[in-house]
């Protein structure tokens, strides 16, 4: 077995040292490079088969967060943020009511009690092509 | 000799690439909050993502942590996120409160006048502390009168329907008195702004969180355990124990101009009374004192007072009624009756419209309180949610004139026996 010498060995110790440094450091850059900016809250909501929803329904839509309607005039959506300070209005039977500040609404979305002073926003729906229904929040 | 330099500089430049990796893999993931209000990214509950949701008023999807304590946003490392934080860890602190909690959609210079929180608060008795000093300087001479000059901090209220539209700073240094500098060093440790004495029976914070953010729980065993936890709760359910905090631990001696803490230790509610020759009815030691007194005689009504009388109104015939007169009352009709917005911030009672409700000779809802159909009423504690059943003094064997209001009149026959 050969001996290794000093001088070979503080090579290969120091190329070795330098590699794993160099390692180390890609990575970081890597990762660094790799960084996800967090993405925008969505505006374009894939709601599936328009058929899912049949006439009559009121469907709440926890994500968005709205209230999705299929009436004999067609879909249409009305946001559950309250235009006081939004918050996530609750649906009830007579309307919808704020948990945090009391406002309350009817079932179009009209102030009945406040501190809201507008009413819910009416969100805009289309059917695709494919027939999917897509709910838009912008 | 340059190859151990070498060997050496890669060393070192491998162990410096090794603890940051090492820092980073233990730093938590970041998370991230983007609330309704402000639309920006906050990192805050990378780290507090357990801490409860402060009422349900300020939920934290709408409302974020940012908004109200201040801090920077978007730090991971928490010496920097927390060095900019409004009020250290009591935003509500009145040096800070107007940029914590104000703003038209908040709680200052809202269309809704009765959400003016700050401007009534700020200027109460309880923040200027005008009374007590009014009454000191006056006691040793240091002015002519009764009458409030000056508060623990200047302020002007222009439109001050009380006669008194500013205060100036109290400066003990500018005294002369001997008495009124040292009540200047001793026995300014009760109003609003104020540190308060050394013991957790006198815990609390400044500011709004004096009061909303309940240090003392009815339960005296708990006080000790609850001033070391960390406290994030906004509430209007607010125990006598916490009022006790200022208003049930001793009293100040005149002769020496300073603070005499309580010495016993009360066993029961009952007893726990400081004054020990006081008497009391049973409301005032079944009740809590936010069950009878009013927002605005805590808060004040945004007029300048120089004590309390002049804003507490309270009295027993508020609720009871007089021999000849029942008790002030209001039918809900208006959806938008104040009596709505306070039950919804303490949801004990549900509240209709067209429940009749009693309320005060200002007109301020009692909205715990129900007349029921058979002339009686009913009162749920806001603290307790205890429900009592009382009548009014019309119709009864009670012989007490109307206009005898104060204590002693109804102690007389109502004192419970202690």
């Amino acid at each position: 077995m050969s001996e290794i010498s000093r001088r070979d060995f503080l090579k290969l110790a120091s190329a070795a040292v330098l590699t794993l440094s160099g390692l180390l450091g890609l990575d970081g850059l890597f990762r660094f490079l790799d960084t996800q900016t967090d993405p925008l809250p969505p505006t374009d909501f894939d709601l599936g088969p328009a058929g899912n929803y049949p006439p009559g329904s009121r469907t709440l839509l926890s994500d968005v967060p709205a209230l999705l309607l299929h009436t004999q005039a067609g879909f249409s959506a009305i946001s559950l943020v309250c235009t006081h300070l939004g918050c996530t209005v609750e649906s009830k039977p007579e309307g919808f009511a704020c948990p945090c500040h009391g406002s309350r609404f009817d079932l179009q979305g009209n102030v009945t009690r406040g501190p809201a002073g507008k009413p819910l926003i009416s969100l805009r729906t289309g059917i695709t092509s494919d027939g999917k229904l897509h709910l838009y929040t912008n | 000799m340059r190859r151990y330099f070498l060997l050496a500089a890669s060393s070192a430049l491998l162990l410096a690439l090794f603890i940051s990796a090492l820092d980073e893999s233990r730093r938590p993931k970041p998370v991230a909050l983007i609330p309704t209000l402000t639309g920006q990214v906050e990192y805050c509950l990378t780290c507090h993502l357990d801490l409860a949701q402060i009422s349900k008023s300020h939920p934290l999807q709408t409302f974020g942590c940012v908004l109200c304590h201040g801090g920077e946003r978007l730090a991971l490392d928490a010496n920097l996120a927390h060095s900019t934080m409004r009020g250290g860890k009591n935003p509500s602190d009145f040096s800070v409160v107007q940029a914590s909690c104000g703003g038209a959609t908040c709680h200052s210079g809202t269309p809704e006048s009765f959400s003016n929180h700050i401007q009534r608060a700020t200027t109460s008795i309880q923040a200027t502390y005008a009374g007590a000093i009014a009454n000191i300087r006056y006691t040793f001479g240091a002015q002519p009168d009764l009458k409030a000059r000056l508060g623990i901090f200047a302020v002007q209220v222009p439109g001050s329907t009380s006669g008194i539209t500013a205060l100036a700073s109290f400066d003990p240094a500018r005294e002369t008195n001997p008495y009124v500098k040292a009540f200047g060093q001793n026995c300014l440790t009760c109003h609003l702004s104020a540190q308060p004495l050394p013991g957790s029976e006198y815990f609390r914070f400044t500011g709004c969180a004096a009061c909303h953010t309940p240090t003392q729980s009815a339960d005296r065993s708990n006080a000790q355990q609850i001033q070391s936890n960390p406290i994030h709760k906004l509430t209007t359910a607010i125990s006598y124990t916490q009022c006790d905090t200022c208003h049930n631990r001793g009293n100040y001696d005149l002769r020496t101009i300073k603070f005499e803490p309580r010495q016993d230790l009360p066993a029961d509610r009952l007893h726990d009374y400081y004054q020990p020759i006081a008497q009391f009815t049973s409301c005032e030691w079944k009740l809590d004192c936010v069950d009878c007194h009013t927002r605005t005689e805590a808060m004040g009504d945004g007029n300048l007072y120089s004590v309390k009388k002049d804003i507490q109104y309270i009295q027993c015939k508020t609720c009871h009624g007089t021999l000849t007169e029942l008790p002030h009352i209001r039918t809900l009709t208006d959806p938008n009756d104040l009596a709505f917005r306070l039950a919804l911030l303490n949801p004990l009672v549900d509240l209709k419209l067209g429940d009749t409700i009693l309320v005060t000779e200002k007109d301020e809802p009692l909205w715990n309180t129900l007349v029921l159909p058979d002339g009686t009423y009913r009162l749920v504690g806001k603290a307790t949610g205890q429900v009592f059943s009382f009548k009014p003094v019309l119709g009864s064997a009670c012989t007490q004139n109307g206009i005898d209001q104060s204590s002693a009149y109804c102690h007389t026959c109502h004192a419970v026996n202690r």
